[in-house]
C-alpha cells in the first residue's frame, strides 16, 4: 500500500485519484443542508476588477490541476476525476456554501463589490489548501492590476510543474501500523435551540480588533485560539447552566470543542488536499462550575497535550487503519455509504458541542497588504446536532469571526460577542449586503 | 473606470454590459441608453421567438395540422375512388376507419400530452371501437372481443409502463433501448397467452419464451454497457479497492 498514490496522473489529460482519508466521509453525508462546502473570502479596499480576476483565475487553474476534478462513483469507493472545465465565476447573490451539483467542479468563485470568495467542497481540501489557492489567485490578481510584487515572494508559479507531493494523501504517508486504537469518547453537550426552516444556513460575521484581543490573550499568557476556545466553552457553560430542570437533566454535561489543526505545520508535507486533524479540549460540568481562568488553563494544557506528534500519529493511524482493512475495502460503495451515514452522528458530531476553526494570522507581501481589508473563513454549514460553528481569520488589525448557524436563536453569538465587548475589545458586525 | 451598478465590480472602460452579472451599464452610457435598451428588447424578442419556436406544444400542433390535412384528404380520396369504381362503399371503409382513428390519436397526443393516463385510456377506447368496426365490416366473426381487445389492452398496458419507466429514468441512453425490448418480449408472452386461450382454451407457451430469454440477455448486456462501462470506461478506476 506504499504506492497508494502512484496511479495519479497516468495521462495529464484525464488523471484521477482516490479521496483522501478525511474526505471519505463527505460524499456519504452531503445533502442540501449539510453541504460540506466552506468559503474563504477576501475583502479588498477597492472594487474587484473582474477582467483581472478572470485572468488570475485562469493562471491559477493551470497550477492547481488537482482542484479541477469532479466526484465519481466507483464500485468500492468514490474517486475524483479530472474535469476539463474552467472554475465558474459568479455573482455572490445566492445562499452561502451551496451544495455542488453532480458532474460539476467542486469549487466556485463568487464576486460582489469589493470582495471575492472561493467556495471549496471539503472533499477536495481543507482550509490550509484552500487558502494557498486563494493566496495564489490574489497574487496573480494584483500582478494583473499592475502591483509590483517583490521577487522574494514565495508562490505557486504556473511555470513550475506541480509536484507529486501536492497530490498525496498525506494521512497515508504518516500512517504507522500497530498503534493501539483510540478509545471512543463519551457524548457531549449540544445546544438546545430549535432549527430554522429550510434553507437553514445563515451566518453572522463580526470584525474584532486583533490588537486588543491579542493583548487580552497575552495577559492570560495564552494564544488567541486558546482564548477563543475558552470563551466558546464559557458561553456554552452559561447556556447549559441557564437551562431549566428537565432539559438540563437530559443534556450531557461534557462540553467539548473541536478545533481543526493544520497538520502541515507539524508533519512536513506539501499536500494540497485534506491534511488536518482535530483536538478536542473539554470541560466536565459534573465536576462543578468552571471560572473563566480555569477554563483557559484546562484548554491550554489539553491542546498542548493533544498536539503532541505521537498522539497525532495515533489518531491518523486510527483513521487510516480502518480504511486499509481488506474486508472494509471490499464492501460495495452503497453499503459503505449507508454505514458511514449512520456513524456520522454517533462517532462524529455527538462527541463535540462546538467547532472553532482558526485560519490564523494571514501574512501577505507588503505591497499587497494595503490593498486588502480583511479575510473571512466560513466553515461548512453545521449539521442539526452541532447547530452552530465558528471560523476565525485574522489580517492586519482585523480578526473576523464568522458564526454559521442553522437555528432560530442567535443567543450564542450575542453572548459570545458581548463577552468580548465586556473585555473592552472592539467588536463590529459586518453589515450583510 | 466603470463600475457595475448591480454587482459592484469594476469593468473595462468600453464595456456596455457587466461581464459578471450581465446588467447593462446605463449610468456610464447615458448617450447610448436608447441603443442599449432597444438592443436589449430586440434581443429579448429574438430570444422569446426562438424559445416559442421550440416549445413542444407548438411543434405537436404543427404536426397535428399537417397530419390532419393528409389523413382527411386521404379518407376523402379513397372513399371517392371506391365509390366511382364500384358505385358503393366497399374496401375503402377500412383505410377510412384506420385514418380516422390515427387522426384521433394524433389529436389526443397534441392536446393531452401531459395527461398520459387519460390519453392512453381514450386512445384505447377508440382503437377498440376500430376493431369492433372491422368485425362488423367482416360480418361479425366474434374474434374482436376474445382476441382483439385483450391484445390491444396488453399493448396499451405495456406501452403505459414503458412510458412511465422512460419518463422516470435519470439517464437516457442504451437503458431505454433495453427497457423497450424487454417490453416487446413481455408483449410477446401476453400475445401468445391470449392466442393460446383463444384457439385451444388452455394456457401454453412456446415461441414467446424463446423471445423473452433472448431479449433478457440482450437487455442485460445493454444495461451493463450503459450503467457500468459507459460511466467508467476505465475499469481500474471504477473498481479500485
Amino acid at each position: 500500500m506504499k504506492n497508494d498514490n502512484n496511479h495519479i496522473r497516468p495521462d495529464p489529460g484525464k488523471f484521477w485519484f482516490t479521496l483522501d482519508n478525511a474526505a471519505k466521509i463527505f460524499p456519504a453525508v452531503i445533502n442540501e443542508e449539510i453541504t460540506a462546502v466552506f468559503r474563504l473570502s477576501v475583502i479588498l479596499k477597492q472594487p474587484v476588477k473582474i477582467g483581472s480576476l478572470r485572468k488570475a483565475v485562469l493562471l491559477a487553474e493551470n497550477r492547481f490541476p488537482y482542484y479541477m476534478v469532479q466526484l465519481k462513483e466507483g464500485f468500492f469507493w468514490y474517486y475524483l476525476e479530472h474535469l476539463p472545465q474552467h472554475i465558474p465565476i459568479e455573482v455572490d447573490d445566492k445562499p452561502v456554501c451551496r451544495k455542488f451539483q453532480n458532474g460539476a467542479l467542486l469549487i466556485r468563485i463568487l464576486v460582489r463589490d469589493n470582495s471575492f470568495s472561493i467556495e471549496f467542497s471539503h472533499i477536495l481540501t481543507d482550509g490550509g489548501g484552500a487558502f494557498e489557492f486563494l493566496r495564489t489567485i490574489l497574487l496573480f490578481y494584483f500582478a494583473e492590476c499592475g502591483v509590483k510584487i517583490s521577487a522574494k515572494t514565495q508562490f505557486y508559479n504556473p511555470a513550475d510543474p506541480d509536484s507529486q507531493e501536492e497530490y498525496e494523501d498525506a494521512y497515508v504517508r504518516y500512517f504507522k501500523e500497530e498503534i493501539p486504537p483510540m478509545v471512543k469518547r463519551s457524548k457531549a453537550f449540544h445546544l438546545p435551540y430549535s432549527l430554522k426552516s429550510k434553507p437553514r444556513f445563515t451566518r453572522l460575521n463580526a470584525i474584532v480588533s486583533l490588537e486588543q484581543i491579542k493583548q487580552i490573550a497575552r495577559e492570560k499568557e495564552v494564544s488567541i485560539t486558546v482564548y477563543l476556545v475558552a470563551v466558546y466553552l464559557y458561553i456554552l457553560q452559561e447556556i447549559c447552566e441557564s437551562l431549566n430542570g428537565l432539559s438540563k437533566y437530559k443534556k450531557n454535561k461534557r462540553l467539548r470543542i473541536q478545533i481543526p489543526i493544520d497538520l502541515r505545520k507539524i508533519l512536513p508535507s506539501k499536500t494540497m488536499r485534506n491534511f488536518s486533524l482535530f483536538v478536542m479540549p473539554e470541560i466536565d460540568l459534573r465536576l462543578g462550575h468552571y471560572t473563566f481562568d480555569e477554563i483557559i488553563k484546562a484548554v491550554y494544557h489539553q491542546i498542548k497535550l493533544e498536539t503532541d506528534e505521537k498522539l497525532i500519529n495515533k489518531n491518523i493511524s486510527r483513521n487510516v487503519g480502518s480504511e486499509k482493512k481488506l474486508y472494509i475495502r471490499g464492501i460495495p460503495l452503497f453499503l459503505k455509504s449507508l454505514v458511514l451515514r449512520m456513524k456520522y452522528y454517533s462517532l462524529g458530531t455527538s462527541q463535540y458541542s462546538g467547532v472553532i476553526t482558526n485560519l490564523g494570522k494571514i501574512e501577505l507581501p507588503n505591497e499587497m497588504c494595503e490593498l486588502v481589508d480583511y479575510f473571512i473563513i466560513t466553515p461548512p454549514p453545521p449539521n442539526k446536532m452541532l447547530k452552530i460553528n465558528c471560523g476565525v481569520a485574522s489580517f492586519g488589525n482585523k480578526m473576523v469571526l464568522s458564526f454559521g448557524n442553522i437555528t432560530q436563536s442567535t443567543e450564542f453569538e450575542e453572548r459570545f460577542l458581548q463577552f468580548l465587548k465586556d473585555q473592552n475589545i472592539k467588536v463590529k458586525r459586518e453589515i450583510n449586503k | 473606470m466603470i463600475r457595475c451598478t448591480n454587482c459592484g465590480v469594476e469593468l473595462e472602460e468600453n464595456a456596455n454590459f457587466c461581464s459578471l452579472c450581465g446588467a447593462p451599464l446605463l449610468k456610464m452610457a447615458t448617450d447610448n441608453l436608447d441603443i442599449i435598451n432597444s438592443g436589449k428588447t430586440l434581443q429579448d424578442e429574438k430570444l422569446s421567438m426562438d424559445f416559442q419556436k421550440l416549445t413542444g406544444f407548438q411543434k405537436r400542433k404543427i404536426f397535428w395540422k399537417i397530419s390532419g390535412i393528409i389523413l382527411i384528404s386521404a379518407i376523402i380520396i379513397t372513399l371517392l375512388i371506391d365509390f366511382i369504381a364500384s358505385q358503393t362503399i366497399t374496401w375503402s371503409k377500412y383505410p377510412a376507419t384506420i385514418s380516422s382513428v390515427l387522426f384521433i390519436n394524433f389529436t389526443l397526443n397534441t392536446y393531452l400530452h401531459k395527461k398520459i393516463i387519460l390519453l392512453l385510456a381514450i386512445s384505447f377506447l377508440f382503437t377498440t371501437v376500430m376493431f369492433f368496426l372491422f368485425d362488423i365490416y367482416a360480418g361479425e366473426t366474434g374474434w374482436e372481443l376474445k382476441l382483439g381487445v385483450p391484445v390491444i389492452l396488453a399493448l396499451y398496458i405495456t406501452i403505459y409502463s414503458l412510458v412511465f419507466l422512460i419518463r422516470d429514468a435519470k439517464q437516457k441512453g442504451l437503458n431505454i433501448i433495453a427497457y423497450s425490448i424487454i417490453a416487446a418480449g413481455l408483449l410477446c408472452i401476453y400475445t401468445e397467452a391470449i392466442i393460446s386461450i383463444f384457439l385451444q382454451s388452455s394456457l401454453s407457451f412456446g415461441w414467446s419464451l424463446i423471445v423473452l430469454v433472448s431479449v433478457a440477455f440482450i437487455s442485460a448486456l445493454l444495461f451493463y454497457i450503459h450503467y457500468r462501462l459507459k460511466k467508467a470506461t476505465d475499469l481500474k478506476r471504477f473498481f479500485h479497492i
